[in-house]
């Protein structure tokens, strides 16, 4: 956890990062801090409730790439890596 | 990504076809185009303008619904169902809408310029029926944000506004033909009222509280000061449409106060968006913004100066202009400038693949030369309103052809790129 939005766990896959049940736009402000963190190299996992749209353009500007993945019901979920 | 479709759903129904928010976008940079090229015919009228047929009253509405209007329903119908997290209720509509809002808003200007009454009449025939479509569309949408209750709560605000300032303009072209109204200014000026702060402000305020935060990465804006604001905005333009209507400058003085208040909140709550950003670069288009809430402010003071009895030299005209063109039009062609980039990358990486960049979409040029063009053409024009200068507002408005130019050939390559990646 680092106070910002989200909930925040490492798992053998990689970083985990819960963005269910925030408000418009701290989904996306709680990834791409988690993504702009000194030495992060992911794999990020996302946990959502909808595909995130608006975070692609974010993503790319910032050289990493998504999968969906499949997750829990009403989830969607991302695997996020550095573009190589 | 071909697991998406097996998880999404919904989810992309959400995002319309690029198609239906880029054709509004580049219809509004076609007239931004056409109204100052309708100011520099008129601009020896501007200075002292008081209403009436003729080159000014055509860029005024080219400005207003071809612009304004046209972006703010461009970025509505985009915007609201991914916000709302609702799949948009008749996407069809709004195709209908722009064939019938677009040529519509054409045909009126062009019956403006020498109060031609078949085109007054088929033009806002058209306009009444693509705004009724908006209104619709809009409030299906609406209706589904029970999550965003301040962003909800301008919308409603902004449709009230809307049947308001049509029921108003369309009692105008009526009074252009048949002369019934005892006293035009009152109408005219609740219907200013109600199309620049009630419909096109409230839609500026309530986006606000999604886009710069979006923009900017920002923590959630808090609810109660939007509540507050909100209120006061409300508060603001009901009481500006009953000094307009009484033709009480008491009135009014209290409305500008009171927005001075709706914004002193609004402008708290940009400023506690900015305060917890994650984005340090925000580049010209916040530099647009920042301009157009200076732009706000200096207008709210100006009509209560006016409204209090200070000799403002054509003071009603300065005041309309820094609204219009001052406030909302350098707004929302920072917001512009920002989205339709943001916009063509998410539609890219929609379509799977590698996504185009913002950075390759977008094109610095020609945006910079908007922006020095755009504020030459606000200072020119505003000193030549109150000086009572045609020269300078001849100059200003050349400056702004320039500009809008520019923005036209950046919203061209953007779609060009999109089109490409």
């Amino acid at each position: 956890m680092n106070g910002g939005p989200g909930k925040f766990w490492r798992a053998d896959d990689g970083v985990h990062v819960d963005v269910r049940g925030l408000q418009p736009p701290e989904p996306m402000v709680a990834i791409l801090a988690r993504l702009e963190r000194p030495g992060e190299q992911g794999p990020v996992i996302v946990h959502h409730f909808r595909e995130p749209v608006m975070l692609y353009p974010e993503l790319a500007e910032r050289g990493w790439t998504w999968d969906i993945v499949a997750g829990d019901p009403g989830e969607v979920r991302l695997v996020l890596r550095r573009a190589k | 990504m071909t697991l998406a479709a097996a998880f999404l759903g919904d989810a992309r129904e959400r995002l319309l076809p690029a198609s239906i928010p880029f054709r509004y976008f580049a219809a509004a940079a076609g007239f931004h185009v056409m109204a100052w090229l309708a100011l520099v015919a008129g601009a020896d009228d501007l200075p002292g303008f008081g209403g009436g047929p003729g080159p000014v009253l055509a860029a005024l509405h080219l400005l207003a619904l071809g612009v304004l209007v046209m972006t703010a329903m461009g970025a509505s119908y985009q915007l609201l169902p991914v916000a709302t997290r609702r799949p948009m209720p008749h996407a069809g509509l709004a195709r209908t809408g722009f064939w019938l809002f677009a040529p519509a808003t054409a045909v009126l200007s062009l019956g403006m310029l020498d109060a031609n009454p078949a085109a007054l009449h088929s033009g806002a025939g058209g306009l009444a029926v693509g705004l009724l479509i908006f209104a619709i569309v809009t409030a299906a949408n609406l209706r589904r944000a029970p999550a965003m209750p301040v962003m909800a709560g301008h919308g409603w605000g902004a449709l009230a506004a809307l049947v308001g300032f049509a029921g108003l303009g369309l009692v105008l072209i009526a009074d252009f033909s048949t002369g019934f109204l005892a006293d035009r200014q009152p109408v005219v000026t609740a219907h200013m009222v109600l199309a620049a702060f009630g419909f096109m402000g409230l839609l500026a305020f309530g986006f606000s509280h999604i886009l710069i935060p979006m923009f900017v990465l920002s923590r959630t804006l808090p609810v109660w000061p939007g509540r507050l604001e909100l209120g006061l905005a409300l508060l603001a333009v009901m009481l500006a449409v009953i000094g307009a209507l009484r033709a009480s400058n008491m009135v009014l003085a209290i409305a500008a106060t009171t927005g001075l208040g709706a914004s002193a909140a609004y402008l708290w709550l940009m400023r506690a968006a900015f305060a917890t950003r994650m984005r340090k670069r925000l580049g010209l288009s916040f530099v647009l913004v920042r301009l157009s809430w200076g732009l706000l402010i200096a207008a709210l003071l100006t009509g209560l100066a006016i409204a209090a009895g200070a000799p403002v030299p054509n003071g009603a005209t300065l005041f309309g202009f820094l609204v219009l063109a001052g406030w909302l039009l350098t707004f929302l062609m920072g917001i512009l400038q920002r989205i339709m980039p943001f916009l063509a990358s998410m539609h890219a990486a929609g379509r799977g693949g590698r996504p185009a960049l913002m950075s390759e979409l977008t094109a610095r040029t020609p945006l910079a030369i908007h922006a020095a063009c755009h504020v030459c053409a606000l200072v020119l024009c505003g000193a030549g309103i109150v000086l009572g200068a045609p020269l300078a507002v001849r100059l200003g408005a050349l400056a702004g052809l320039a500009g809008s130019i520019a923005f036209a050939l950046f919203a061209g390559l953007v779609m060009l790129r999109l089109r490409k990646s």
